[in-house]
């Protein structure tokens, strides 16, 4: 007997309970977001934060999403998903539904949301917090959303082929060259992060290089000892990692310690030398056990951080909105509030690089239709709720401190009195001693210029863990557990993107040079690896040694690339929606991809045109230049061969902003042709979706099982096997008590 | 007690999932479904095979 999946029933009835609880929700959402809004001048709590973040979510995702999966997509679980008709077990495989975002969620969320919101904190927390609620509820989740669905519908083809499918050549090409683009910035914003955290830090250097005889050990165990045992072997890892950070805090003490206080440069020559052998060593080595090792601690340490957030109801340090808002001077990133919030916060409220995920595996695993509502948009709410707690992390912190940590080396100096000094001439107070303290507090020898959002993230993580478990005692122990935590999940980053621009340029040479395309030919692997690494570490090198600080300069345009992308993922999104005759459901992709490409734009205006030396690249780079010539040394350069450097950088940055800005434009110029094309009817529309199969498989499509799920879960069980192929197995609670 | 059991026995299995422990599971009853009476990897053979095709289709990780 084959059962029919029905398309997905609406048993939502209104009863006066449920109207009661969804009035309360909006009403709590609006209290909260008042508190936040209104108060000038006292001190707000981080709960409040929360509440109106958590609300926001539940509203979006009870109706606003439902809209978009229902009558913008139109869902259909009677139709198979890819994982049911092409399920070979390897790629395709029907996945249960919560398993599958749990592994979303963990492609997603890395340390983008970790960073930005820090970095933004410089112009209050008002301004990033509501871009990133309102950004991820109609822009963020919906592109991941859409995209999942789009992709699962072509048999989880990737974004660059959706492009070229659905665009053209030329936006494919496009596509193509914005997604590597992206990924190099993004590998060198992030491993600078990673360096800023660990420079001259005995303690941190330490825990982190432990990780890579932990992740051998772990590979070989895995491998060799006990395969398949993932769960065992994580708990090893993880355990071994602890004991890694206390023994760190033991080196930090004794005569080994100058052994592990590595300069910046230094850093930069370790982290390329382990990108390369990461890229071409076998995956179980090294990759595998550090995924499985940083997936763990990442869930762990966000679900930390929440309960320890809730715990102590820690009150926010920082004022709704600075003077730097409007001023647009601010240390930490120059520019005015708008477009450049948007920018800096990006991962967390809209992401185009989760485009490449949501068009990557998930679609290929994802079990019915009406699933990509809890897995696309909820994965992405989820992260968007750690970027509000890293934003409430900043926050707590006494802004002297955040300004002291945040603002580059040309900026604070390099001792306390220069700091405090500088602090003072920002609008901020905090004196020499209370910076030392704040240092000796978490063990570090400086807490001046840690610029990149990891150290900052830190003192609040140890602050907000030590209020609530363990006491000052631990504060240092929690710090440099923090800075580990970050550390771990970026290499893993930067292992894995190495290895998949990797594929990307062995593909696209393997196009015109046929032995490159094969991916164990050892040449082809140490070439395209070497060509990988040498272009992120070029920037990370650059913005290891620039004058004027690298994140400043160099996080901007990791921003400006990313929303480059995200704008790349609605075009694609938009152009199906008017091909498949949606033209009036077309604005749940063309207004957050409207809002999308100006504030691309007008950033990358800022960028190329602007005639502030601190914002435009260029104007940034005729002032060096001029001083050049006239032989002139200006601060912050101390020799004229900085000068000659930031001139070098800025031309490099500034080429790279009109790159961007010309990727946007071609993508949308070439889709607006396909929109009018096909709106005139001059084209017929094609579509490259995948024929429809009638569906024989039935899961859930929310987090928890409805009634009426139960009573089907309970038809099936007692259905004899072999009768379709139902997951009746809804193992375990999985917490739907 | 019992559902305290009950959420131990999900989260215990939820971990396993999501880390990929249970995959071998999956694919014996894969094997059974379509393939009844076919050739079946040894878990050592299953898990280095699994691993190896890791090695070209490397998880995508984002920021």
């Amino acid at each position: 007997m084959l059962m029919s999946a029905t398309a997905t029933t609406d048993t939502g009835r209104w009863t006066p309970r449920r109207v009661a609880i969804w009035a309360a929700v909006a009403v709590l959402g609006a209290v909260a977001w008042g508190i936040l809004a209104l108060a000038r001048g006292e001190s707000v709590n981080a709960v409040w934060l929360i509440v109106a973040a958590l609300c926001s979510y539940a509203i979006a995702y009870r109706f606003y999403a439902r809209f978009i999966a229902t009558r913008v997509l139109g869902v259909d679980d009677s139709r198979a998903t890819p994982a049911e008709r092409l399920d070979n077990d390897v790629d395709f495989q029907p996945t249960d539904r919560r398993v599958l975002f749990g592994h979303h969620f963990a492609a997603i969320a890395g340390a983008g949301p970790l960073v930005g919101p820090v970095l933004a904190a410089q112009m209050g927390y008002l301004p990033g917090t509501m871009w990133i609620i309102f950004g991820v509820i109609f822009a963020g989740a919906v592109q991941d959303m859409v995209i999942l669905f789009f992709s699962m519908r072509r048999d989880g083809k990737s974004l660059g082929q959706m492009a070229r499918d659905e665009i053209g050549p030329l936006g494919g090409a496009a596509a193509l060259v914005a997604v590597f683009a992206i990924m190099i910035i993004l590998l060198a914003v992030l491993a600078l992060v990673v360096v800023n955290a660990l420079a001259d830090s005995p303690w941190g250097t330490f825990s982190l290089a432990m990780t890579i005889p932990i992740a051998l050990f772990m590979g070989f165990y895995l491998r060799v000892l006990r395969p398949g045992r993932v769960l065992e072997t994580t708990a090893i890892g993880v355990g071994l990692l602890l004991a890694a950070i206390v023994l760190g805090g033991v080196i930090d003490h004794s005569s080994l310690a100058p052994a592990f206080t590595l300069s910046p440069k230094t850093l930069v020559i370790c982290l390329v030398i382990y990108g390369f052998a990461a890229s071409v060593l076998p995956v179980w080595m090294l990759l595998a056990p550090r995924d499985y090792l940083s997936t763990f601690m990442k869930v762990g340490t966000i679900g930390l951080l929440a309960v320890g957030i809730v715990f102590t109801l820690p009150v926010l340090q920082n004022e709704a909105v600075t003077k730097f808002a409007s001023s647009g001077k601010g240390p930490v990133f120059a520019g005015p509030l708008f477009p450049f919030v948007f920018i800096i916060i990006a991962c967390g409220a809209l992401s185009g690089f989760h485009a490449l995920i949501a068009s990557g595996t998930t679609p290929k695993l994802i079990e019915k239709e009406s699933q990509v509502r809890m897995v696309g948009y909820g994965a992405m709410l989820t992260e968007s709720f750690v970027a509000v707690m890293a934003m409430i992390a900043a926050s707590i912190l006494d802004q002297g401190l955040y300004f002291a940590m945040n603002a580059p080396p040309g900026v604070v100096g390099a001792t306390v009195q220069s700091a405090s000094q500088a602090v003072t001439n920002l609008g901020f107070t905090i004196t020499p001693d209370q910076l030392q303290a704040a240092a000796q507090q978490v063990q570090e020898q400086t807490l001046i210029a840690r610029t990149g959002g990891a150290p900052t993230l830190a003192v609040g993580m140890s602050t907000i863990f030590s209020g609530a478990f363990g006491g000052d005692a631990l504060k240092a122990f929690w710090y440099h557990f923090a800075i580990m935590f970050e550390a771990l999940f970026i290499l893993t980053t930067v292992d894995a993107g190495t290895r998949v621009g990797r594929f990307m340029l062995q593909d696209t040479i393997g196009n015109v040079w046929k032995p490159m395309a094969r991916p164990s030919w050892r040449p082809g692997v140490y070439l395209t690896s070497a060509i990988v690494v040498g272009a992120w570490g070029y920037f990370l090198w650059v913005g290891v040694t620039d004058p004027l600080g690298g994140i400043n300069q160099l996080f901007p345009l990791f921003g400006i690339a990313n929303q480059l992308l995200a704008a790349v993922a609605l075009t694609v999104a938009t152009t199906i929606l008017i091909k498949s005759g949606r033209v009036k459901w077309a604005w749940v992709t063309a207004v957050p991809l409207a809002w999308d490409a100006a504030v691309t734009l007008s950033a990358s205006w800022y960028k190329i045109f602007s005639s502030d030396p601190l914002v435009g690249f260029f104007a940034q780079r005729d002032k060096y230049q001029q001083a050049l010539d006239a032989g002139k040394v200006i601060p912050p350069a101390k020799s004229i061969d900085d000068v000659a450097q930031i001139v070098t950088n800025s031309t490099v940055d500034g080429v790279l902003s009109i790159l961007f800005a010309a990727l946007i434009i071609v993508v949308i110029a070439d889709a607006a042709r396909v929109w009018w094309q096909t709106l005139s009817g001059r084209r017929e529309p094609v579509l490259a979706e995948a024929p429809a199969e009638e569906s024989h498989l039935w899961a859930p499509s929310g987090l928890f099982p409805t009634a009426e799920d139960r009573a089907r879960q309970a038809e099936l069980r007692a259905e004899p096997v072999g009768a379709g192929r139902g997951r009746s197995d809804e193992s375990g609670a999985g917490g739907d008590g | 007690m019992a559902r305290l059991r009950r959420a131990l026995a999900g989260a215990l299995w939820y971990a396993r999932e999501v880390l990929g422990e249970n995959a071998y599971d999956h694919y014996l009853a894969h094997q059974r479904r379509d393939h009844p009476g076919g050739p079946v990897l040894s878990r050592r053979e299953f898990e280095c095979r699994r691993l190896d095709q890791l090695e070209v289709r490397p998880g995508q990780r984002c920021c």
